[in-house]
């Protein structure tokens, strides 16, 4: 029974962390319809920033975020303005060359991190990285607590933006129609490169608190790229409370899988991955859609 | 578009004669940068089949690769001439496309894609794991036996077989369910095209040649582990070559494999250029995507057309 504690205890701390780096592949993919594979090379660019303001100026990783997360913001704009937008729009469907054009960009921003920062594996030590706390019998190393928590505050803050600001709502409005939200106003462009803006700092808030628990170089982030779209897939491309409960189903078959099966840990990343084709192939619309897919079949009946 | 025969037949009669001839004149050091050309060839053109002609795209074609060399290396060590090992290479290979195909070509464009990052990754990570593979320590072939030139002709053949299969299927019906399915599967589907079968046929058929051409690489290097055979920077460049030569064109892999064997003997002889090899890469498909989606076949077409229109102009003045 505490296993069990603790194997929920533990998926829900993995979630906190999954759900801030699927957020921003959604809300890309909500306003603009594009699968943004450059998010893994923003999140390992975004760790290398934070590694550098804790060895230059020894900020903190934590209050580093107040500098990365805008920081970002502004990088994701100017990619929106000077790359992303040139693409001819696909309509409603993701086009392969937009897939294909931000492979090249994650590709080039490996490139960079390597020339800047060399390809040694790097991380972030603090005061508090070897300190754990007790809970449920369970130690917790207090890094991951920390990550937990931002996690959570961060995706309050982007449902309090979507749900109470003005901006908020133009941004959902071009996520359910595009057309429709330009024919009331909305400036959609605008919106796109706000929506882009938004999903890179997301990455990088993500990829900052990845740098306080994993090593990292510049191939860092590819695993949590498809662990990204798994949820992002299992929730339904484009519901916010999907993602959430999408990164908590990954997380937990991760921890049942870790705790009571004997498959060794060097072969959870082929759980998921298997996971993410299983459920792309039974589940293409996400979870959701296939509940409501049963139920509405159940009433049929 | 299709090129005419006649012309088509001029660069194979040319890249055949380049390759068969190469070992009379050339030295080794040239038979290998060759030997290069050969194997992107095939990887290349076979990727261009389903990537290219069906339209999907395949970020795993690594798995072929690995799967090919260590079927190789495997059988080689209970004793099999290496040789016969290729049709075996071959074979598993196509089971392996089927195995994947079966539930990823229900996706659709991205989503497909996506799904074959998940197999590639999946099936290194296995192969890293498990014990018959050596681990990620790799495994050497027996020694003995290994001569470099009947390799080189291998691979030349089979780059010419390759490029010849996907001429015929180009010319045949099948290449047009291909093309039907890229354009519009939705209107392919209503046409009767059964577009399952035939991207699961395509996938096969580009994973036969891809697995040979991985028997062969671990034939001429003696040495293979997860890290060379299934590595992801491997599926990059199988993406890259046709879609910066042409995709879905049939002398676009060909132009690309070139280009990219050309650029990585140069990367590899400058220390400078060889620590940015992504910037190339990625730069590349960056540029290509923004400018000229049909690649250097696209910019070719697009010189020849300015040409064409000046021309009159100058009859004119």
């Amino acid at each position: 029974m505490e296993k069990l504690a603790g194997v929920l205890l533990s998926s829900l701390f993995a979630a906190g962390l999954y759900a801030t780096m699927s957020y921003g592949l959604a809300v890309i993919y909500g306003v603009m319809r594009i699968i943004n594979l450059a998010h893994a090379g923003l999140m390992m660019l975004a760790a290398y920033v934070t590694l550098s303001l804790n060895t230059w100026l020894g900020l903190d990783p934590f209050l580093s975020l107040l500098v990365v997360a805008p920081l970002f913001f502004g990088i994701g704009v100017v990619l929106d303005l000077t790359i992303v937008r040139r693409l001819p729009r696909g309509g409603n469907a993701p086009s392969m060359q937009s897939l294909l054009l931000l492979f090249g960009l994650w590709l080039v921003l490996q490139n960079l991190a390597y020339l800047v920062w060399s390809g040694d594996t790097q991380s972030i030590l603090t005061p508090y990285t070897m300190t754990s706390v007790h809970l449920l019998g369970e130690s917790y190393g207090v890094p991951l607590l920390l990550v937990f928590g931002v996690s959570g505050l961060s995706l309050v803050g982007l449902d309090l933006l979507l749900r109470r600001t003005f901006l908020g709502k133009a941004i959902r409005a071009v996520t359910q129609n595009r057309d429709a939200a330009r024919l009331s106003g909305v400036n959609a462009d605008r919106i796109s490169a706000v929506a882009f803006g938004l999903g890179t700092a997301f990455a990088a808030i993500a990829g900052t608190m990845m740098s306080t628990l994993y090593a990292f170089t510049p191939d860092f982030g590819r695993s949590f790229l498809l662990k990204a779209f798994c949820i992002i897939v299992l929730g339904g491309l484009g519901s916010f409370t999907g993602v959430a409960v999408g990164a908590l189903v990954l997380a937990l078959i991760e921890n049942v899988f870790a705790a009571y099966t004997p498959i060794p840990t060097s072969f959870q990343d082929a759980i998921s991955f298997s996971l993410l084709v299983l459920v792309l192939v039974a589940a293409p619309n996400g979870l959701p859609a296939l509940f409501r897919g049963f139920s509405r079949k159940a009433l049929a009946r | 578009m299709k090129a005419p025969l006649t012309r088509s037949l001029v660069w194979f009669g040319v890249l055949a004669a380049g390759l068969l001839g190469a070992p009379a004149a050339a030295e080794r050091g040239t038979l290998n940068d060759l030997w290069n050309v050969a194997f992107a060839i095939v990887l290349a053109s076979a990727w261009n089949l389903l990537g290219g002609f069906a339209g999907q795209i395949s970020l795993g074609y690594s798995a072929f690769v690995g799967i090919g060399a260590y079927t190789t290396v495997l059988l080689a060590m209970a004793g099999w001439n290496p040789w016969l090992t290729l049709p075996v290479a071959a074979a598993l290979a196509v089971a392996f496309s089927v195995i994947i195909g079966l539930p990823t070509f229900r996706l659709r464009g991205p989503y497909f894609s996506i799904a074959t990052i998940g197999v590639g990754e999946a099936v290194r990570v296995i192969a890293s794991g498990v014990e018959f593979t050596g681990g990620s320590s790799g495994l050497r072939m027996p020694s003995g036996g290994f001569n470099f030139i009947s390799n080189y002709y291998g691979m030349a053949v089979l780059a010419l077989f390759t490029v010849a299969v996907v001429f015929f299927i180009h010319h045949d019906a099948f290449g047009l369910a291909l093309d039907a399915i890229r354009q519009d599967i939705d209107a392919a589907e209503a046409l009767g095209v059964q577009s399952t079968r035939y991207k699961l046929l395509a996938h096969a058929v580009s994973a036969a040649l891809v697995g040979a051409a991985g028997g062969l690489f671990a034939m001429n290097f003696q040495y293979i582990s997860p890290g060379s055979v299934f590595d992801f920077r491997l599926s990059l460049s199988i993406v890259l070559m046709p879609i910066v030569g042409g995709i879905a064109t049939l002398v676009g892999p060909v132009l690309g494999a070139v280009l990219f064997s050309y650029l990585q003997i140069k990367l590899l002889a400058s220390p400078a250029l060889r620590d940015s090899y992504l910037f190339i890469y990625g730069g590349l498909l960056m540029a290509v995507m923004l400018f000229e989606p049909r690649g250097m076949v696209g910019l070719w077409e697009r010189l020849v057309r300015l040409r064409s229109r000046q021309r009159p102009q100058a009859a004119e003045a």
